[in-house]
């Protein structure tokens, strides 16, 4: 998935709440990249036009399923606590 | 990984800018077309597209700039820039920075120079192998206390010393020595040589083997007195033997004993101790050495220096605790006493003593040479802070085109740190070139015992460190609060041309400068005023009547004892010698005394006066009856004493101060005075005050008794004169040649001794008389600095007062009062400071008067004027303003 595409999609899934300007994105993605979680290649998008496709490395996955992991707990947890 | 990945991204980044850059470009680009191809089919057009999505998620270039600077490699690149902008701005100014440079190198150089001594000196470890496995062991007692010492108190005994090398488990080798043993080399060559007694594992445990010959063996330690074997210094070698290839084997005299020289220690090495050692002799032959002292029997003696070689991989903690083990079982032997041990590594200066006295000796140096320093540092501070607000433009133009405050500091910091890495690295590779040859030249200079110290003063680790961390504080020192004082402005003032001149903002700018002008007075103030005093001192000593007849007489130290001599054949040698050097031509009369005046050497005892209980610590000599009248002390009350008197005789004399201390308002004549061991002695005379124990301090008590036989084995010797020295010299060596060719005779001019005394303020007086001028150049030239700047700032002001008809002499009036507030306190500040530094001098040096009128008057009228010279060459510029020009300048 490509930059723009990237913002797009989390546009859409969020519905509107993360919006995200170029620099945040690109600085996330810079520094992803550097850690060895995504890694890049310059592809040909369906316009036919040149975009650099990021996609989820082997490191970056277990990376997200333990994070993915973590977030839930702490989201279970502060759901809890807000019930009680 | 990911950190490779990331050193080698920021790397790529770095050296492949250009591509990097363009796939960015590229990136962003393709990301922002395809926001406004989205908006486009929405039915936007293609402009309005476009900058929806610049609203929206930003612009290209802030985008490129935020992504640019998250990576840890645009730190590094905008260090770079600001490195390149510093160079051109420090290569614009060449004036500006070949003063700073200068000022810093001076600085920084004279600091490293002085450090590297003290380095060589003090920190250093033993130029031996592997010394840091080598560590010194100094004992500290505490609580009762009944101990004698030869060298230090801090030392071992002999049976100490095998209790330890026996009973630890962390060395691979202990051994000990008794440093500065005195010898006479006999044979043809009479020569006094320094020395050492050493245990037998001395050369193995330091790892030094002799090149020629071999070192000692165990069996050389084996019975005491049994194994006359020495090895020499290379040095004695080349020197006195003339490189004998044959020497190894063959026997030298040492104190009329004769010595098998068994081996030739390795060239550059000298022994463990500040003093080179000449010979090492086994620990076994100390009373062949001095046969009136059993050093070895003695098991309360502290005269041996301990080393030891640790054992791999044992920590310095185990070996205290270790040995502590070993001090506390030695302890239980004498009730009432607790043992600390002083372990570290081995260097020339380790005993506990010798670096009580070198620690603040060291600070106070290090001090007066750091005040120097700061002079510099706030030297080019003035400078920076002067041209910072010529840059006054320039910032604030950066500022307001969104420079951050630090940014802008940081920027400001590279430059001064470059001025500063310039200047220190000048300065240091100048301090390493001439340090070598100016300690080799002073130490030169010093007298004939100090001559010989080892001093390697070349540059090592500890050096560099120092010299970077001078440097760089050097740099941040002076920088800072430049940098922090002109990147604070007002904008709009600033950018204005006109606002530069007159802001009020510029007030912080000229107090800041004032006070550095203030602080470099101070400095100097102090520097020259110490050595006024030291001046003073040493013209008082030059001029101090010390109480005695010093000229004319000629004195001699013989110790028969070492030399072997009986008591017997001790006490007929010194009939026979004064008998006979009183029958010399010149010669007036002869005396002998346990100790010569003022030569250093000191006897001591606890006294009572009878029907008192306190007692009372007093210093005492055994004389001859000659004495007073030799070196002129008149008896006032009473008599001296007459021949035939001895130790055993009742009578003492006693001085004018001692009667009045001990016996306010009564007769003191046939007084009584009970000595430690229960003695009694009677008051038989009275003798004047005089200096003969400690210069410059006339008031002590002191006590004379008869000398006796045990004299004759150790004695100065004290001839006056009325003739030449040299010829008379010449004859009473010849006398002593005649009686016995053995025994060596060194007659010296008794004023000799005077050097010795005057000697440490003459260095220190030396020292900061250069360090002062040295200030007072720094000084003089800020103050001119800061004078000609603020009159060429003050042109237009000046041309508007000229123009309302101010006229010459009022304008000089207010530039010089201007110039001179911060002179003057500066320099109230530094006449107060040298007041305190004064008192603490005064302790360490004899003859200084804290509060001479003399020179805390003459030194700060000398300094003001030379600050006045200094305002008063820029100042007249101000006279030549012409209105016209002044006014229409802008």
């Amino acid at each position: 998935m490509h930059g723009y595409c990237i913002a797009v999609r989390l546009e859409q899934m969020s519905q509107g709440v993360f919006r995200l300007n170029a620099g945040s994105l690109f600085v996330a993605v810079q520094r992803l990249q550097r850690d060895g979680l995504i890694r890049g290649e310059w592809k040909a998008t369906e316009n036919s036009r040149r975009a650099k496709y990021y996609a989820l490395t082997e490191k970056g996955q277990k990376r997200l399923n333990s994070e993915t992991r973590e977030w839930g707990r702490q989201v279970a947890a502060i759901a809890r606590i807000l019930e009680a | 990984m990911s950190l490779l990945r990331s050193i080698s991204d920021g790397l790529r980044s770095l050296f492949r800018k250009e591509q990097v850059n363009e796939e960015l470009d590229e990136e962003l680009n393709g990301f922002l077309e395809m926001a406004a191809e989205e908006k486009m089919k929405q039915g936007m057009s293609r402009k309005d597209a476009l900058r929806a999505v610049r609203l929206e998620r930003g612009t290209l270039e802030i985008t490129k700039e935020v992504v640019r600077s998250a990576g840890w490699e645009s730190s590094l690149e905008t260090l770079w820039q600001d490195l390149r902008f510093a160079t051109r701005m420090l290569g614009k100014n060449p004036g500006f920075t070949a003063a700073a440079v200068l000022a810093i190198a001076l600085g920084v150089g004279i600091n490293v120079g002085i450090f590297s001594v003290l380095n060589g000196a003090a920190l250093r470890l033993l130029p031996i192998p592997r010394a840091e496995e080598v560590v010194s062991i100094d004992q500290i007692f505490h609580g009762r206390v009944t101990r004698n010492a030869h060298n230090g108190p801090s030392m071992f005994s002999y049976s100490e010393y095998l209790d330890y090398r026996d009973h630890n488990h962390v060395f691979s080798g202990l051994l000990a020595y008794e440093p500065f043993v005195e010898a006479t080399l006999g044979g043809g060559t009479m020569r006094g040589l320094s020395g050492a007694l050493a245990t037998c594992n001395y050369f193995d445990v330091l790892g030094e083997h002799p090149v020629q010959g071999r070192g000692f063996l165990e069996s050389d330690c084996a019975t005491p007195g049994g194994n006359a074997v020495v090895v020499i210094s290379d040095d004695l070698w080349r020197g006195t033997f003339a490189s004998d290839p044959s020497l190894v084997g063959k026997r030298i005299i040492l104190n009329r004993t004769a010595y098998i020289v068994v081996g030739i220690a390795p060239p550059g090495f000298k022994g463990t101790e500040p003093i080179p050692s000449s010979f090492w002799a086994p620990i076994t032959m100390q009373k062949a050495l001095d046969p009136w002292s059993d050093r070895i029997a003695d098991d309360n003696l502290s005269w041996l220096a301990l080393l030891g070689r640790v054992q791999r991989g044992t920590t310095m903690e185990q070996v205290r605790g270790d040995l502590a083990v070993i001090a506390g079982r030695i302890d239980q032997l004498h009730p009432g006493r607790t043992t600390s041990l002083a372990v570290r590594t081995a260097t020339f200066f380790n005993r506990q003593m010798e670096r009580e006295i070198l620690t603040p000796v060291v600070s106070v140096i290090l001090a007066a040479f750091g005040l120097v320093l700061l002079v510099a540092c706030a030297n080019v501070a003035n400078l920076l802070l002067a041209r910072a607000s010529v840059r006054q433009k320039e910032i604030a133009l950066r500022l307001s085109i969104g420079a951050s405050r630090w940014r802008l500091v940081r920027q400001l910091l590279t430059e001064s740190l470059l001025l500063s890495l310039t200047g220190g690295a000048l300065g240091s590779l100048l301090a390493f070139w001439s340090f070598t040859s100016i300690t080799r030249l002073i130490i030169s200079h010093l007298p004939h015992e100090a001559a010989t110290l080892i001093v390697n003063v070349a540059p090592d680790f500890r050096v560099l460190a120092y010299a970077l961390g001078l440097t760089v504080f050097t740099g941040i020192a002076f920088g800072l609060i430049p940098a922090l004082q002109s990147s604070r402005q007002d904008l709009n003032t600033a950018l204005k041309e006109d606002g530069i001149q007159r802001s009020g903002g510029r007030e912080g700018g000229r107090f800041l400068r004032s006070a550095l002008v203030g602080t470099q007075v101070a400095v100097c103030t102090i520097l020259l005023l110490a050595t006024g005093l030291l001046l003073r001192g040493l013209y008082y000593a030059q001029t101090l009547d010390p109480g005695f007849e010093m000229k004319g007489v000629a004195t001699m130290f013989l110790n028969l004892g070492q030399q072997g001599y009986t008591e017997k054949r001790g006490t007929a040698f010194m009939a026979s010698l004064q008998q006979r050097i009183s029958g010399l031509p010149g010669v007036v009369e002869v005396a002998h005394a346990e100790c010569a005046p003022l030569s250093h050497d000191f006897s001591a005892d606890a006294f009572t006066v009878s029907g008192r209980v306190e007692k009372i610590g007093i210093e005492y000599n055994h004389v001859s009856p000659e004495y007073f009248s030799v070196v002129g002390i008149p008896i006032v009350r009473g008599r001296g004493f007459r021949p035939g008197e001895t130790h055993d005789s009742p009578g003492v004399v006693v001085t004018e101060s001692t009667a009045r201390r001990l016996w306010p308002d009564e007769d003191p004549l046939a007084k009584t005075l009970r000595e430690s061991s229960g003695r009694e002695y009677s008051v038989i005379g009275v003798a004047r005050d005089a200096q003969v124990a400690h210069l410059g301090d006339a008031h002590t008590t002191y006590l004379y008794f008869p000398a006796g036989t045990p004299d004759n084995l150790r004695a100065y010797v004290l001839v006056r004169y009325a003739g030449d020295f040299p010829a008379t010299a010449k004859a009473i060596r010849d006398v002593v040649q005649s009686l016995d060719a053995e025994t060596p005779a060194d007659v010296i001019k008794l004023e000799d001794y005077l050097e010795v005394w005057r000697m440490p303020s003459r260095i220190v007086a030396a020292l900061s008389g250069a360090l002062g001028a040295l200030a007072l150049l720094l000084a003089s030239i800020g103050v001119y600095g800061v004078v000609s700047y603020s009159v060429s700032r003050r042109v237009h002001e000046i041309g508007v007062r000229m123009a309302l008809g101010a006229d010459g002499s009022e304008i000089m009036n207010l530039v010089l009062r201007q110039a001179m507030r911060p002179v003057l306190v500066g320099g109230l500040v530094g006449v107060a400071g040298c007041a305190a530094v004064s008192q603490v001098l005064s302790g360490m040096l004899f003859c200084l008067s804290a509060h001479d009128p003399v020179a805390f008057i003459s030194v700060p009228l000398f300094l003001l004027a030379v600050a006045l010279l200094a305002s008063y060459v820029p100042a007249r510029g101000a006279l030549r303003v012409d209105p016209m020009v002044a006014l229409r300048y802008e």
